[in-house]
């Protein structure tokens, strides 16, 4: 060993010391900074020159230390589940919304939902049936049918607008996801060119897995490490971002090919391929595309019913002149009003049993006694209910097991402030040892110096 | 394996479990100012629907309570007109048995016949009571008298129902021909002949006398159907009434919340967030920092 190596040798655990009070300080500041992983030096005892060679001088006492790299804790297997967690909360997260705000629309069990208004409807009936000749019987009639018609449109645009606006949701989503795939794969490039010069692009990993992490949340992704530090993200089996490279997806609507109803999908914006989504996007897919129609389905249902029910017993009826009954209702769920005929003339309302110009209620007595649509009705309140509590509970395991999930993580690669303080403590007290060490050197030389 | 415990993650744990004890609250606090337990389907999926069913059971009590009432309106208003007819059979039949007295002459009998007249018309008035501007004994005619002034009924034989409970129909009205018999021989051509025979044939108005009483028979058992059918509608109204408080009630137990038990509930809930907040200030504080230097 040199006469002067002893300087060399503390000059290395200054600068080693210094790179580790850095990077503490780096933790410190980004104790809440979301998505970041902790930072640890690694060092190494530098050895010295241990080839034997002809002039050597070498004693085998090391040359100081070395720090090698900075790594950041985080566990890639807990990284993946968590792209698959992320991607199952967000598809059930979305589907309870959904669910929520059809719920809202029906707004049962209440004094205001379809149900009131039925059965307001068919006591609108009894009161002709109490009082055929009366007038006032028959305008009120003819009110609470149009307001039960109305009921049953305004529920069909709130399911249709619910649909409309899950489209819209899912065009905007996707745009975000096009512009996220954009970003990681410029962070691609940057951290292929700062790993392939031999640096640590910790920070920036980051934030790319973080963006990637947001991709789970709305398309499902996944993602697969690439060479030299970059990442390969795939959604289903086809890789959205490849290296530097992007393929955008696109909302594409087609009208299926039995029913002819829109139905909406996500493809591959090149080749217009099927992409299989998951996470929210999927949510919404199945919002617009079985949901909201099951549901428009199940309300067209009754509303048929209703019309066919109401029809019949009016059409076997007599109005106030004695002639056979109408149509009462016409139209489809969507579009179900009362016969304009019967709104501009209340006396065409068959309410008679009896041919002849009677003033007899016994065909509206009879309508009073229908009851067929409401139980229809009740049936898809319940059945609704069913599948929006089953959703909400599916929905809260997943939340436990995703958030259990993230504090793994977070205890894995988090920033531990105790922890940072300890390690500040060794760190510093070791740079104090490292500088006395330099002057013990210096004292040494200063005497050997002096003795000349 | 234990967790490595962050300070990050103590926040994201506490603000997390703050947050559903405060979800908790606000679900109880709901409650407590709705009052009601179900808010929407997915609450209770069961309760809702005996929610629905019950409700519309109210909706049908309220109407069947409004039909049993018409029909008392209706029995009744027979009822009264029908007791006021009674009385003319009565007087009748004393003036016809004044007038066969050997004593009466012929102006006493005119005075009688004249006397009888005026009840007779009396009797088409009655029988042309009206009901919320319908003629109670014309049936389900359309026209605004059951009997002409000749006493000829023109109303019809239909029968008025009113549902008073599911599956049971109460015919409300009596027709004209029930009440006073049928064209030809009804009370009003009765009292014609009776007329007829005081002027013209005093040794007739025995077999006169009869065919009113037989008139008069069938009018109280008319009179007596309608005070059945009365009772009848009292009687189904009662039930009608106790079904509907039954199903209020057990909407309520459905539907309502346990308002001593909610309060309970949200005491408890409040004290726990308290705590849970207490927690949180006092964790949350300390470091290593606090203790160096």
């Amino acid at each position: 060993m040199g006469t002067f190596d002893g300087l060399n040798v503390g000059l290395s655990a200054l600068y080693a010391q210094r790179r580790a009070i850095d990077v503490t300080g780096q933790n410190i500041a980004n104790v809440n900074t979301d998505g970041y992983s902790r930072q640890r030096v690694n060092t190494v005892a530098d050895a010295g020159p241990s080839t034997p060679a002809l002039f050597s001088r070498a004693d085998g006492t090391g040359r100081g230390v070395r720090s090698v790299d900075v790594i950041r804790t985080r566990d890639d297997f807990l990284e993946t589940r968590a792209h698959q967690e992320h991607a199952s909360s967000a598809y059930l997260g979305q589907l309870q919304t959904v669910m929520g705000r059809i719920e809202l629309g029906f707004a049962e069990p209440s004094d205001i939902g379809l149900a009131a208004q039925m059965a307001d409807f068919w006591a609108g009936w009894d009161d002709v049936g109490l009082n055929p000749s009366d007038p006032a019987a028959r305008s009120q009639l003819l009110e609470r049918a149009t307001t039960l018609a109305s009921g049953f449109q305004q529920l069909d645009s709130t399911l249709a607008g619910l649909g409309a606006s899950s489209v819209e949701q899912l065009q905007a989503t996707i745009a975000e996801v096009n512009a996220t795939a954009g970003r990681i794969a410029e962070l691609n490039g940057t951290i292929r060119t700062a790993v392939s010069s031999g640096l640590s692009p910790n920070d920036l990993m980051d934030q790319r897995d973080l963006l990637v992490l947001q991709l789970s949340d709305q398309v499902g992704a996944t993602a697969r490490p690439g060479a030299d530090g970059a990442i390969d993200v795939y959604v289903g089996a086809m890789a959205i971002v490849r290296s530097s490279s992007v393929e955008e997806l696109a909302v594409e609507v087609t009208a299926d090919a039995v029913t002819g109803e829109p139905q909406v999908d996500v493809v591959w914006k090149d080749d217009r391929l099927d992409a299989t989504v998951g996470g929210r996007s999927k949510a919404l897919i199945e919002t617009h595309n079985v949901i909201i129609p099951d549901q428009r389905d199940a309300i067209a249902g009754v509303a048929d019913e209703l019309r066919a029910v109401v029809n019949g017993v009016h059409m076997a009826g007599y109005d106030e002149a004695g002639v056979g009954g109408i149509e009462f209702f016409v139209g489809v769920a969507g579009q179900l009003t009362v016969n304009s005929d019967i709104v501009d003339n209340p006396s065409l309302i068959a309410a008679s049993g009896v041919p002849g110009g009677k003033v007899d209620g016994g065909n509206a007595r009879k309508m009073a006694e229908q009851i067929g649509p409401d139980t229809s009705y009740r049936d898809v309140v319940v059945q609704l209910g069913v599948e929006s509590q089953t959703i909400t509970r599916r929905t809260q395991m997943q939340q436990t097991i995703t958030d259990q999930l993230d504090a793994e993580r977070e205890s894995v690669s988090g920033v531990n402030i105790d922890e940072e303080m300890t390690n500040l403590v060794a760190f510093q007290h070791a740079y104090s040892a490292a500088a006395r060490f330099v002057t013990t050197v210096d004292e040494m030389l200063d005497t050997l110096i002096r003795m000349v | 394996m234990s967790l490595r415990i962050t300070q990050k993650s103590l926040t994201l744990t506490t603000s997390k479990n703050l947050q559903v004890n405060l979800s908790e609250m606000q679900r109880l606090q709901d409650q407590l100012s709705s009052g009601k337990l179900i808010s929407k389907p997915s609450d209770s999926p069961t309760g809702t629907v005996s929610a629905l069913k019950l409700r519309a059971d109210l909706r049908r009590g309220e109407q069947l309570e409004r039909n049993a009432n018409d029909s008392i309106a209706w029995l009744s208003a027979a009822d009264s007109t029908m007791f006021e007819g009674l009385s003319v059979f009565s007087r009748v039949r004393n003036l016809a048995l004044q007038g066969m007295n050997a004593s009466s002459g012929p102006e006493a009998r005119e005075a009688l016949a004249v006397e009888i007249e005026g009840l007779r018309e009396h009797m088409i008035g009655v029988a042309n009571t009206k009901h919320l501007g319908r003629p109670l004994f014309g049936g389900t005619t359309g026209t605004d008298q059951a009997f002409d002034p000749n006493g000829t009924y023109i109303g019809d034989d239909g029968a008025i129902e009113r549902t008073v409970m599911d599956g049971l129909t109460v015919q409300v009205n009596v027709t004209g021909e029930q009440v006073f018999g049928t064209n030809g021989s009804n009370v009003f051509d009765v009292l014609t002949d009776i007329v007829d025979s005081l002027r013209n044939d005093p040794s007739a108005l025995n077999a006169n006398l009869e065919a009113l009483d037989e008139r008069a028979v069938a009018f109280r058992s008319a009179h007596a159907q309608v005070g059945a059918r009365y009772n009848q509608v009292e009687a189904m109204r009662e039930r009608t009434e106790s079904a509907r408080l039954n199903s209020k009630n057990a909407l309520a137990e459905v539907e309502s919340i346990d308002l001593p038990a909610t309060i309970m509930e949200l005491k408890l809930q409040e004290v726990a967030y308290q705590a849970a907040l207490s927690a949180t200030a006092r964790v949350i504080q300390p470091s290593l920092l606090d203790f160096l230097r």
